[in-house]
């Protein structure tokens, strides 16, 4: 009679399929996974510390490099935190440019994240189709801030400029192109059978299992569970403007392809509300140059592309926080790997983690 | 029918083959920049400088380091401004901050040098050195003229009394 035993499989963190720097012990019967083990931390950069020796507006720059894939949806999370607790009122103008770029950047993200599923998957050319349309994105926000990866274009108290002039034809023009190209991966990667069987039934989740693991963002929508921050606190201008919240069934892999998939439309159509709807005014609050916001502390979040973002902040008066600390998606949703992926077989871990759509940058922090 | 979307898949693919393409031959196309850009290194105009140090507060990563004389009628001047290119986030405060519109990016996006040393960059230009240079022999010369006005009227109140 042969022996067995399990076998571990360390996967990572030099590895194409991991998003960056993740690093996931695998151990093994045969082909099947018994655990996955997330190991981070090969990126730290001490995000959270280099904030709290910053002043508040200097610190914006650096949660450009949490979530670098979109970077908008931190810089917003962090300025609505720091607004809160000094008590900023920014300008509807502001609030609506914050809207167009927010998500558009949502876009960009989940065009990168249908672009590494199909890569991690095999798929080469539709990562290569994704990360065309992206470009689109960028090109917009080259235009309004000058930076294509860290715009830094959120800032304390509103926006860094105004939209250029020939912002709203471009977008308009974005807009007009994009259930073109959607299309277009609704041809390549939809309806492919590989790419069907690859997702349909794998890594499934309930809700119970996604909730005990705190899952937020697409990961939990896709569970059957319509939890999406820009509802529930209706946070800025999002109340006044339309959007559905698309919800899975299954809680499989293929239902967190769906769910962004059709998150893709819904932010279209707020940028084309929040465009049409766009108002006069400012773009900036007036405030102290020198922001000293009261002693106290706030708990602020937002609705990241990859779930609930949040800054925690500690003021002690002075022009620097005295504590922050970031409540990451990226870092909390990857704690539902394990269950994912038990019972499993090797391939599909690939697969698991590229529908979690870790960011490292955003988890190791 | 199983291969049905297999083929629509290559078909979409066979359409983009034979269509406009969407990449370019870099470097020896290039794009143009957009105008709010940020990216390599920064440009400093000598003459709107006034040494006020905002651009080096605002930086939220110390990438600026300034050397400021003051002149024999006490103003400040910048004899060198380093702009330490490894250390910057290309975040945009330092321009911002300068009330006289001294600083701005000169777009020029292709900046990796070989050693981390040649990653310091000066912006005082030999042109800019020159200017410095003569502003300080000019207080020189003023103070001097000032000192040399105060001894005679001193010398004219003394021989007045
Ligand atoms: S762009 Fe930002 S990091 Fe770079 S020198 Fe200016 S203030 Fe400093
Ligand atoms: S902020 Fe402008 S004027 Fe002041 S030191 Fe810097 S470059 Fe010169």
């Amino acid at each position: 009679m042969p022996q067995t035993e399990t076998y571990t499989l360390s996967m990572g963190p030099q590895h194409p399929s991991t998003h960056g720097v993740l690093q996931v012990r695998l151990d093994l019967d045969g082909e099947t996974i018994l655990k996955a083990t997330p190991y981070m931390g090969y990126l730290h950069r001490g995000i959270e510390k280099l904030l709290e020796s910053r002043t508040y507006v200097q610190g914006v720059p650096y949660t450009d490099r949490l979530d670098y894939v979109s970077s908008m949806n931190n810089n917003l999370g962090y300025c609505r935190a720091v607004e809160e607790l000094a008590q900023i009122e920014v300008p509807e103008r502001a609030e609506y440019i914050r809207v167009i770029v927010a998500e558009l950047n949502r876009i960009a993200s989940h065009l990168v994240f249908i672009g590494s599923l199909a890569i991690d998957l095999g798929a080469s050319t539709g990562m290569l189709y994704a990360f065309r349309d992206r470009e689109k994105v960028l090109d917009l926000f080259d235009l309004v801030c000058g930076a294509r990866m860290t715009f830094h274009y959120i800032r304390v108290g509103g926006v860094s400029a105004d939209l250029p002039p020939e912002f709203a034809a471009k977008c308009d023009e974005f807009l007009k192109v994009l259930p073109e190209f959607m299309q277009e991966y609704e041809d390549i990667l939809t309806g492919n059978e590989i790419f069907q069987y690859r997702l349909k039934g794998t890594s499934r989740m309930t809700k119970e299992q996604a909730l005990s693991h705190n899952m937020t963002g697409p990961n939990i929508r896709a569970v059957g569970i319509p939890f999406d921050i820009r509802k529930v606190d209706g946070y800025g201008v999002y109340p006044k403007l339309a959007f559905d919240v698309p919800v899975g069934e299954n809680g499989d892999n293929w239902d967190r392809y769906r769910v962004r998939y059709l998150e893709i439309y819904e932010s279209a159509k707020l940028v084309r509300q929040a465009l049409d709807g766009l108002p006069e005014g400012d773009f900036m609050a007036k405030f102290p140059k020198a922001l000293r916001p009261p002693k106290g502390e706030v708990y602020s979040r937002t609705e990241g592309t990859r779930g609930e973002l949040g800054f925690y902040i500690v003021s002690d008066g002075g022009p620097k926080p005295y504590r922050v600390h970031i409540r990451r998606p990226s870092f909390i949703n990857l704690q539902g790997l394990d269950d994912m992926c038990r019972g499993m077989l090797i391939g599909d871990s690939v697969a698991a983690f590229s529908a979690i759509d870790p960011l490292m940058g955003e988890v190791d922090c | 029918m199983f291969g049905e979307g297999l083929l629509t898949g290559m078909g979409v693919t066979w359409k983009h083959f034979w269509g406009k393409k969407e990449t370019f031959c870099y470097p020896e196309e290039k794009l143009p920049m957009t105008e709010r850009f940020r990216g390599g290194h920064l440009m400093f105009d000598h003459t709107k400088c006034v040494a006020c140090t905002l651009c080096s507060l605002a930086c939220p990563n110390q990438a600026i380091k300034l050397k400021i004389v003051p002149d024999a009628m006490k103003k400040r001047h910048i004899e060198s401004y380093v702009h330490l290119v490894g250390r910057c986030l290309y975040c945009n405060l330092c321009i911002e901050a300068c009330n006289f519109h001294a600083l701005s990016w000169d777009k020029n996006y292709a900046i990796s040098t070989w050693h981390k040393e040649e990653m310091d960059d000066e912006l005082v230009t030999a042109e800019g050195k020159e200017f410095f240079n003569e502003m300080m022999e000019k207080a020189k010369a003023e103070a001097e003229a000032k000192a040399k006005a105060e001894a005679d009227k001193q010398k004219n109140e003394g021989g007045d009394a």
